[in-house]
């Protein structure tokens, strides 16, 4: 176990470092600099080249970033809050955005499940329809659009909820951009338990275990959920980064101060490190959801361990 | 078995933890800020974060008024714009004009108590054209306010103490200039000119002006909330300010919201004062009292490169494409926000000469070479063709990914295609960042850009098009205009006001004729404001918005 996990870790350190080259090359040959600003002329230009070390070579540029950042150093914005340290920027954002996603994912996963469950107990009868209906929206419109709808009916129509994030009431006000946010998961969540359930409570070890006289709950978490399981994490790991992408417009219709406001912001002015370090963070926060899946699995169920060490 | 208890742990832990986050933040942030918040409080909206508070840093509109806000400059803006005093009670100048003495207020404290001095004008300023600060802004001090030895500091040629700005005793402050500058007064009400104390500025190093703590105030608001890239941003009206009586408002709230539709929901609802409204919007508000059109003094433009394209190099190919573009369809049909067609090269509302009318008042001055005419645009492009030997033309323009610039480009391309026959125009739509390096670089033949006033005289535009300036994309180049301009900036005409207004008309004239530029609109903003809000200032060039004289009733 100690070996598979750690041959895991290396691997996604290792990765991490890859990615961070190819954005860094990336980020060259993204249209346009910084400083590409009506008002600034040639001689300025140079000037500010010169200030950030943007003059040097690209694999110096590289070297002295991936030197820094090993001290905790991600650079600075140069432009949409200028000189202002990446570490900082982000040290407020990050949690806010964890909390409005994480909250996403709970929600999601939890109603999720309820929904699959419900519809697998009543297969083919109205209640799977209508639980069906519910995933097949999830699943297809975008949570900007949910977003949209709910600002507009909740917030502005009924005023039920603040349509502005406004961090001296964080509860209230992540309450409709964590429920926009999870509509897709959980309609992925559904319909996954749904289909699991379904084989599952067909196969012959549920048979038998009917046969025994077991019923009820303890038949249903204890021999049909449980199996289950496995697949269910599986979707829900791509899942949580499909959250991060739809946060960034989320985030922007509920003005909420996270990273994902502030990732649109620095691509669209070429803010390279502030584009750098948070693309960097969600892919280690994409790797680590990943490797925890992994080790999980293992944990979970023996059998996968097992295999993935002989091979 | 254990192994799984431990996973059905570890999930709900993570679960039980992100559901908690926003809750520990909510309770860590109420306690500090409810003392703040009081119904007098104006609720403003911002479609983007400050960039940089730090006032010789600092590039952009948004920024520029959360500084003017809580720091006052020499000068300040009166609601038409003209310089009136602030810091400085008084000032006069030399009779060469090369030499400004400002007499400063005695009464004037930064809001940790300290007085305000010459001095702090002078530490800031250095600042302003230290090469180790690289401030954006500093051609404001060396090509436009012309301070002596402003030009070789930022070039790094002479140490930053030799810079021409000295402080003769605490209350008295002297500037000498490489040469008169007429508008130098409106100058000091921009903040890149604006004080910032030396001592608390060492103490605080590379912080300043990154938290209320790090930011010292000297004007009518002093800032209590405020982080980088903040969504939302607080002011408090300054009790120690000098001029305190004046100002009504007990505070300013700042939110910053990016998505239009959630911006006039929150407006609608109550949630803001104040908040832009864009294009696709205005029909639904604009017979609403609360509407108003707000001059945003930008002048969108297409450049055409003269210099690299032959076929546009022909003035009458020229003289037929600024004549065919329909400057009323564009803003009436296409932008609906209150924007101006314009037809000169200086724009409109922002520059106000000594007679004290506006420099672009009169828009048909240019008429016979700018106007919304077909028939004389297809007059013009048959000789234009005639004398280059063609019967088609193909031209490409390059345009901002932005909305309103790629909907205008779009009009643009279809009535010169309508009008012209034999042109094809093509549009390059790229990332603003994009298009101005291309537009730099001279890797363009038409360009869709625009300019905004610097400081308020016809100069900030004019001045564009001398030879070799780096904002006159087409490399045009023409002998007489560089000479008046020389004149008007450095030369004779430098101290007489009037002579020097009739002489850059005599430029501008040259400009539109021979159709440097081809002006299309100038800007405003869409804005609605509450009924029971009023003396907010709105100006296009340097403070968008001034709430020194704003108040907000029950």
């Amino acid at each position: 176990m100690k070996k598979y996990v750690l041959k895991r870790i290396v691997t996604a350190v290792m990765t991490l470092l890859v990615i961070l080259l190819v954005l860094f090359i990336l980020m060259q040959l993204m249209p346009g600099s910084p400083f590409n600003d009506e008002k600034l002329n040639d001689s300025q230009r140079a000037a500010l080249y010169a200030k950030y070390g943007l003059d040097k070579p690209v694999l110096v540029q590289f070297v002295n970033y991936v030197k820094n950042m090993l001290t905790g150093d991600f650079g600075v914005s140069y432009n949409i809050s200028k000189n202002t340290p990446i570490s900082q920027l982000i040290r407020t954002r990050l949690p806010i955005s964890i909390g409005i996603g994480g909250a996403a994912v709970a929600l999601g996963a939890i109603v999720g499940l309820i929904l699959g469950l419900i519809a697998a107990f009543h297969h083919d009868t109205i209640l799977d329809t209508i639980c069906t209906i519910i995933s097949v929206i999830g699943v297809s419109v975008p949570s900007y659009v949910f977003a949209l709808l709910l600002s507009y009916q909740f917030g502005f129509r009924l005023g039920w909820f603040p349509m502005l994030f406004d961090a001296k009431h964080a509860l209230d006000s992540s309450v409709l951009p964590s429920v926009s946010l999870s509509m897709f998961t959980m309609a992925t969540i559904a319909r996954f338990t749904r289909s699991e359930m379904l084989e599952v409570l067909d196969s012959e070890y549920m048979l038998l275990a009917e046969s025994k006289g077991m019923s009820g709950a303890p038949l249903i978490f204890h021999h049909a959920l449980r199996n289950a399981l496995i697949p269910i994490i599986t979707v829900l790991a791509p899942l949580i980064v499909d959250l991060m992408t739809g946060s960034l417009v989320v985030e922007k219709i509920y003005a909420i101060p996270g990273v994902g406001s502030l990732l649109v912001n620095a691509i669209q002015s070429n803010d390279y490190n502030v584009v750098i370090s948070l693309a960097f963070i969600y892919s280690a926060m994409y790797i680590g959801i990943m490797l925890a899946v992994d080790i999980l699995y293992g944990v979970i169920d023996p059998r996968i361990r097992l295999a993935k060490e002989d091979g | 078995m254990k192994a799984k208890k431990l996973a059905a742990l570890a999930a709900s832990a993570v679960m039980a933890a992100s559901l908690a986050a926003p809750v520990m933040a909510d309770e860590a942030t109420s306690a500090a800020d409810d003392a703040a918040l009081s119904a007098e409080d104006l609720n403003v909206m911002f479609e983007t974060p400050v960039e940089s508070l730090d006032p010789q840093q600092a590039t952009d509109g948004t920024s520029f008024e959360v500084i003017a806000d809580y720091t006052d400059g020499l000068m300040q803006m009166d609601a038409d714009g003209k310089p009136v005093p602030a810091i400085a009670e008084s000032d006069e100048v030399s009779d060469d004009g090369l030499t400004w003495t400002f007499h400063l207020r005695e009464d004037a404290k930064w809001s940790n108590g300290t007085p305000v001095t010459a001095a702090d004008f002078v530490f800031a300023w250095q600042r302003a054209v230290d090469p180790d600060i690289a401030s954006e802004y500093s051609y404001m001090l060396s090509d436009i306010g012309q301070v002596k030895n402003a030009a070789s500091i930022i070039a790094g040629d002479m140490d930053k103490s030799e810079l021409g700005v000295t402080a003769v005793d605490d209350y008295t402050l002297q500037v000498e200039l490489e040469a008169p500058v007429s508008y130098f007064e409106s100058l000091m009400y921009f903040p890149t000119f604006y004080p910032v104390n030396e001592e608390f500025y060492n103490s605080v190093g590379d912080t300043f002006a990154t938290s209320p703590e790090t930011t010292l105030s000297n004007g009518a608001f002093i800032l209590d909330s405020y982080e980088p890239a903040a969504t939302e941003i607080h002011l408090t009206k300054n009790p120690d300010y000098y001029d305190a009586d004046r100002v009504k408002l007990a505070g300013i709230d700042y939110q910053v919201i990016q998505d239009s539709q959630t911006a006039l929901m929150s407006y609608q609802s109550g949630a803001l004062d104040m908040t832009l409204v864009n294009g696709d919007q205005v029909d639904q508000v604009k017979d609403d009292p609360e509407f108003s059109a707000i001059a945003a003094g930008y002048l969108w433009y297409v450049a055409p490169n003269i210099s690299a394209v032959p076929e546009l190099d022909n003035l009458n190919i020229r003289m037929a494409l600024t004549m065919a573009i329909n400057r009323q369809d564009i803003t009436e049909l296409v932008l609906k926000d209150g924007s101006k067609p314009t037809y000169t090269a200086v724009p409109m509302d922002f520059a106000t000469g000594p007679d004290g009318t506006d420099f672009s008042a009169d828009q048909t001055m240019f008429s016979n070479v700018c106007a919304d005419d077909a028939t004389q645009a297809a007059e013009f492009w048959q000789k234009g063709l005639d004398e280059l030997g063609i019967s088609s033309l193909e031209l490409e323009m390059v345009v901002d990914a932005d909305d309103a610039p790629q909907k205008v480009a779009a009009v643009l391309q279809q009535e010169w295609q309508d009008t012209l026959p034999g042109l094809t125009i093509t549009l390059k739509v790229e990332p603003k960042k994009q298009r101005v390096q291309d537009m730099q670089d001279g890797n363009f033949q038409l360009g869709l850009t625009r300019w905004g006033p610097d400081y308020a005289d016809p100069m900030t535009y004019l001045g564009m098009w001398v030879t070799g300036n780096s904002n006159n994309y087409g490399l045009w180049s023409n002998a007489d205009y560089d000479s008046i301009i020389e004149e008007c900036t450095t030369g004779d005409l430098a101290t007489d006001a009037e002579g020097r207004w009739a002489k850059l008309y005599d430029a501008e004239k040259i400009v539109m004729d021979d159709a440097v530029i081809f002006p299309l609109y100038t800007q405003s903003n869409a804005q609605m404001t509450k009924s029971n809000v009023t003396g907010v200032e709105f100006h296009p060039v340097a403070l968008n918005r001034v709430y020194k004289d704003a108040v907000k009733s029950e």
